[in-house]
């Protein structure tokens, strides 16, 4: 049988950061970031038991508000849906979530299924303001917002983690280096260093 | 452009969503004619005025919800879960046409 080596779409993200490493003369506006530890497991919550799982795992599941533990940060999707995001890694928070919600639902990894992308720097917020629709002027968002929507036609999970303000987008992988293009055009008149985490 | 009120999300742009059609046709029983199920799955009202339909949130929560809107005016007048019974302004009795 014909072995299949995977293909990340980053996966020659070493060279990329060679040509795109930083834009501008001076302090840069934006600092971006490519996080290729974080761990994505994705939660569900079988029929009924939405509230059942939020209350084992301590998670808040009204939207737009993550819920952080040390050990990982839950980002509510849709009713009895999260995205559990971690920087430990992604079996060891698998088994442990599925673990403790037991036949009240079931986890999926998804590290390999997306990419995040760290927006931080003085023009974060400007920087979003080029492409998403949602309004997230500090006085009506704050660390730990947390929405799905579209950026540059790709759908996107924002994540809030500051209020400096810096911000998580987790992409498609399929979609991530057009998403990356993007990005890197629009922060281009801030001036920008990128870098992985 | 519209705004759409999700039920879950909260107000959003237009762009998140899909427009998937009436949402007030129902399912013939398994043993209706061809002619019921053929009038079922391609024949559709094209109204003027209020509609009750459904829209995919497609880029935010996922899910399916109904939307009363003016397909004249472009107003929402309510939107709501798959399991609301959303009735039209001109069903109501009210003052909207």
């Amino acid at each position: 049988m014909a072995e299949f080596e995977t293909v990340h779409p980053l996966g020659d993200l070493d060279q990329l950061l060679a040509d795109h490493a930083h834009h501008g003369e001076g302090a840069p506006g934006v600092q971006l970031s490519i996080r290729t530890q974080a761990a994505c497991v994705q939660l569900f919550s079988r029929k009924g038991r939405h509230e059942d799982v939020a209350k084992a795992l301590k998670l808040n599941a009204s939207p737009g508000v993550a819920s952080a533990s040390k050990s990982h940060t839950a980002l509510p999707l849709s009713p009895g849906q999260w995205m559990v995001t971690s920087n430990q890694s992604a079996d060891r928070l698998a088994a442990k979530l599925q673990a403790k919600i037991k036949d009240m639902g079931y986890v999926s990894q998804q590290g390999d299924a997306r990419v995040c992308f760290r927006i931080a720097g003085p023009s974060a917020r400007d920087l979003m303001a080029r492409g998403c629709r949602l309004d997230l002027d500090e006085s009506r968002v704050g660390t730990g917002f947390c929405a799905q929507t579209n950026m540059a036609q790709v759908g996107v999970l924002l994540h809030q983690i500051s209020d400096e303000p810096a911000y998580d987008l987790y992409v498609y992988a399929g979609f991530a280096r057009s998403f990356f293009h993007w990005l890197s055009h629009t922060a281009a008149q801030f001036g920008y260093r990128i870098d992985k985490l | 452009m519209h705004q759409i009120d999700c039920p879950w999300c909260g107000t959003r742009d237009e762009a998140e969503f899909q427009y998937q059609g009436d949402a007030t046709v129902q399912r013939p029983k398994p043993d209706a004619d061809e002619e019921t199920f053929f009038r079922y799955v391609y024949a559709r009202e094209n109204p003027k005025g209020w509609h009750v339909e459904w829209w995919h949130h497609v880029a935010g929560c996922r899910q399916w919800i109904k939307v009363v809107r003016n397909t004249l005016t472009h107003e929402i007048d309510s939107t709501g879960g798959p399991q609301s019974k959303l009735t039209k302004p001109d069903e109501k009795g009210g003052t909207k046409s």
